[in-house]
């Protein structure tokens, strides 16, 4: 796949992920972390990286629409998000010292639970 | 604030240890998975903490600013981070995530959430076979 390609691709799959987001209140990384080690073929650790990188900006632009719309306490949540970000960096220091094939199956048996709740949510639900 | 929301957000001048909790947590696996970390924050806040759906959702994405920060300055400073693959994800993340709030009034709650579930237990299997 040539780089030009691949980036279009990407501005694609960014959207997808985007609009699930939006729709079923699931973040971006858990779409973005396999479609990057799946298709695009970046390693593990690389996918997290850059799916974190992706996650922040959409998560600013969500966080100042919500704020705007007084819903929530962004000054609040800010604090706890930055003892949130020691774990944050403590979680990322341990998963760069997994091989990258453990942090894939890690990964892998969030998804599956991820999944699995949304099945169950899914059955809970009316029908419509 | 004064009008909407759950009775709590006004209360909650300070930080809370529950929520110090829930913020650690969140960034935990965060940082671990290269997720934002809202899928435990949320039901935590609601189930846990007492916060209203739609309020949980806005702590949540607000945490994960200072989260993701944290998580992308670690790996970046490992020389992880992929700048352009980034960027162009985000580009069309950003525009989706307009498009996906609009849908939402839209679309049924549980074709959605059944289709989209069985397609994670399937990529989750995919991922964790595939060398």
């Amino acid at each position: 796949m040539s780089f030009a390609i691949l980036l279009a691709a990407l501005v694609a799959f960014g959207a997808v992920t985007g609009v699930a987001a939006g729709v079923l209140g699931v973040g971006g990384g858990i779409l973005m972390v396999p479609f990057l080690t799946l298709v695009a073929g970046m390693p593990q650790h690389a996918a997290e990286a850059t799916s974190l990188l992706v996650v922040l900006p959409t998560a600013i632009v969500a966080s100042l629409v919500l704020h705007r719309r007084g819903v929530g306490d962004l000054g609040l949540a800010l604090r706890f998000g930055v003892i949130g970000a020691a774990g944050a960096a403590g979680g990322a220091l341990l998963a760069l010292e997994l091989p990258g094939r453990s942090l894939r199956v890690v990964f892998a048996v969030f998804l599956a639970l991820v999944g699995l709740r949304l099945i169950h949510d899914g059955l809970q639900t009316e029908r419509t | 604030m004064q009008d909407a929301g759950s009775p709590r957000i006004a209360r909650a001048r300070f930080v809370d240890p529950q929520l110090l909790a829930i913020g650690l947590a969140g960034g935990v696996l965060s940082g671990l998975l290269g997720v934002g970390g809202g899928i435990v924050m949320v039901p935590l806040l609601v189930i846990w903490a007492g916060y209203a759906q739609r309020d949980a959702h806005a702590m949540s994405l607000g945490a994960i600013v200072p989260i993701s920060i944290a998580g992308v300055l670690t790996y970046g400073i490992a020389g992880e981070v992929r700048l352009p693959e980034a960027l162009a994800l985000a580009v069309g993340a950003v525009a989706g995530a307009r498009v996906g709030a609009g849908l939402l009034s839209r679309l049924g709650d549980r074709p959605l959430k059944l289709a989209f579930g069985s397609f994670l237990v399937a990529v989750a299997i995919l991922m964790a076979i595939r060398r």
